[in-house]
């Protein structure tokens, strides 16, 4: 026998209390993990989604508002701004690409967002890609000849259940212009997962037929500069316009993450609590385990055992109880974190790696066996220290 | 299977320090002698501080004066983890009340005697624990725990994981206190038959009609331990 299978046994031999104070571990492993696991996600789709274009162009007014409600279609989109910004932009020197978004009402919650084909060019600066999971995009039509044709999003036709070829329309009016589903994009983890992409001229020509609304109207330009040179002088000039505001979305976001900070903040004290109490679990744990012991270990001790050795005993309990409950925490987590990471897939289409694995689980495991080495030094200290003869008194 | 030790107490006193300074001196025994292979009873009323020279010949503690040689090593003299490791090495120790840990087998309590020493290599101790106790009539009790064992079986187990690292002194402290009077008899009957086969000296504290028959020699506690008012010589019930 070993000391490890000394301790192994010991452990056993208290298997109610020892199962309870490695769930308790468990527990808090896994909240931390999941915690840091889900932020991370949603602070890695912040920044994919809002980085790739330099500026985001639009109406006067917050731009928080913004950047929110086109980048991420969370907020309500702002005003409208004039189609010839686009095309003003789009033929300006400095610019190397001006994306045209329009955001329009909502299908069972999907917000409509028309687009050029230019919004899903793969191009060298994007972090990310749009593929066709089934179907094809829509095709190029004009404002003359809309094609009324949805590509969604894959949040969208998993939600939704429509397939390709589904026709689906809102309002009677539109009845006889029913947009026709061609094709459904993969996953992108992004807020463009939940959204029913199409045209511009399909959209201002549902707006027509809705709203009897002549004009053809934009929300934002998403627009990348060809140096970044450029861009104090371009955002300078579209914020001198009396109609747009140009932001930088980096520059939002970093106000939002400012926001954030204190939550997390916040979280990171509940986070602490929660670590400080499972430490005192699992010092009363060992330390009431090493009193009810102290005969024990005087006989371990009259047998020869050396109190390095009661030491080493009682603290590699402590570590193994630490060790598996981090285990257990660490499988607990991922898996509280795709539970997370489904739940924010389907509420802000955004998607965190649930399974992402590196160098953080290794590490959260081993501080959780030296947070263990120290929850259990006290009561190894104190076993370390029994008065042999003391406690091989015949009990009485 | 080596030559049992002569076990030599030289001026050996102990006391213990008491509030204000003061010192209650518990023991101040007259030079003894235990001769290789001899079975030595150790009697005497309660509080005349049996359990204390126990302990003080198994290194568990260290007298105020005076050398205790084991083996021609004075264990006083060792640092304590030198006497840890020569107390698992070269003396086996029964208790009143078993001590068996609970956690634990039959088997891996003897095993478990094995574990702070090298006296037996590692491969061997399953194989030497399971003889020790078949020796002991426990081979069909080698997984069962200390629970599910009779206080005679309890004993009997003891007294194996005394003898696991085959050491030359073993030392009982009433090894029958706890057990009826039938079961005594035969645990001790056991007991001094396995150490008799294999030549160790054995020092018992024991109030047995059969221990004290049994052995060699009895010391009477009262008698040589001067801080209760013993003589100055050892008073041999019956010598050697």
């Amino acid at each position: 026998m070993t000391v490890l299978g000394l301790a192994l046994r010991y452990l056993r031999g208290r298997l109610v209390t020892t199962a309870l104070t490695a769930l308790s571990i468990a527990l808090g492993v896994a909240l931390v993990l999941a915690s840091v696991l889900l932020t991370r996600g949603v602070e890695k789709t912040f920044m994919e989604s809002a980085t790739e274009y330099s500026l985001v162009v639009g109406a006067k007014g917050s731009p928080t508002q913004l950047v929110l409600s086109v980048v991420f279609r969370m907020d309500t989109p702002t005003p409208n701004i004039l189609r010839a910004t686009w095309e003003r932009l789009a033929s300006d020197e400095r610019v190397d690409v001006a994306v045209p978004v329009a955001l329009g009402d909502a299908y069972q919650g999907f917000r409509y967002v028309a687009t050029s084909p230019a919004y899903f060019a793969a191009m060298p600066w994007r972090q990310r890609s749009f593929a066709i999971a089934r179907g094809r995009f829509a095709r190029e039509d004009s404002i003359e000849q809309p094609s009324y044709e949805v590509v969604l999003g894959a949040e969208t036709a998993r939600r939704t259940g429509l397939q390709l070829g589904d026709r689906f329309f809102e309002g009677e009016e539109m009845a006889e212009y029913p947009l026709t589903v061609v094709g459904i994009l993969r996953s992108t983890g992004t807020a463009d997962d939940r959204a029913v992409f199409l045209t511009l001229p399909s959209f201002w020509g549902m707006n027509e037929v809705a709203r009897k609304m002549q004009m053809k109207p934009l929300t934002a330009v998403l627009v990348r500069a060809k140096r970044m040179s450029d861009l104090p002088a371009l955002h300078r000039q579209l914020n001198l316009s009396q109609e747009t505001q140009a932001v930088f979305p980096s520059g939002v976001l970093l106000g939002i993450f400012n926001l954030l900070g204190l939550a997390e903040e916040v979280l990171a004290l509940v986070l602490a609590i929660v670590a400080s109490v499972v430490v005192l679990y699992l010092f009363v744990s060992m330390y009431s385990a090493m009193r009810e012991r102290r005969r024990e270990i005087a006989t371990m001790r009259a047998l020869g055992a050396r109190r390095a050795t009661i030491l080493g005993l009682v603290l590699l309990e402590s570590c193994l109880i630490a060790l598996v409950g981090g285990g257990a925490g660490l499988v607990l987590g991922h898996g509280i974190a795709y539970g997370g990471a489904r739940l924010l897939a389907s509420r802000a289409g955004m998607v965190a790696d649930p399974f992402a694995v590196g160098l953080l689980q290794p590490a959260v495991l081993a501080c959780v066996v030296i947070v263990g080495a120290l929850a259990g030094l006290l009561p190894a200290l104190s076993a370390y220290r029994v008065d042999v003869e003391e406690n091989l008194a015949p009990l009485s | 299977m080596r030559t049992a030790p002569t076990v030599a107490l030289r001026g050996v006193r102990k006391a213990f320090p008491l509030a204000g300074g003061q010192r209650l001196e518990v023991l101040d025994v007259v030079d003894v002698e235990l001769a290789s292979g001899s079975w030595t009873a150790l009697s005497g009323r309660s509080g005349s501080g049996k359990t204390t020279l126990l302990n003080l010949i198994a290194g568990i503690s260290r007298p105020t004066a005076g050398s205790i040689v084991i083996d021609g090593e004075d264990i006083v003299a060792m640092t304590e983890p030198r006497r840890d490791a020569f107390r698992a090495r070269h003396v086996g120790y029964v208790f009143q009340t078993f001590n068996l840990l609970p956690a634990l087998s039959a088997l891996e309590n003897v095993m478990l005697a094995m574990m702070f020493t090298d006296a037996v290599a590692r491969r061997e101790h399953r194989r030497r624990a399971e003889a020790i106790l078949s020796r002991l009539g426990l081979s069909a009790r080698l997984s069962h725990s200390p629970a599910r064992l009779s206080r005679g079986e309890q004993q009997r187990v003891a007294i194996a994981r005394a003898l696991a690292n085959d050491p030359p002194l073993v030392l009982a402290d009433e090894p029958c206190a706890s057990l009826d009077a039938q079961t005594a008899r035969e645990v001790l009957t056991e007991f001094w038959s396995v150490c008799r086969q294999d030549g160790k000296t054995v020092l018992v504290v024991s109030h047995e009609e059969a221990a004290l028959a049994a052995a060699h020699r009895v010391l009477d506690m009262t008698g040589i331990n001067r801080a209760v008012g013993g003589r100055a010589s050892p008073e041999l019930v019956r010598p050697a």
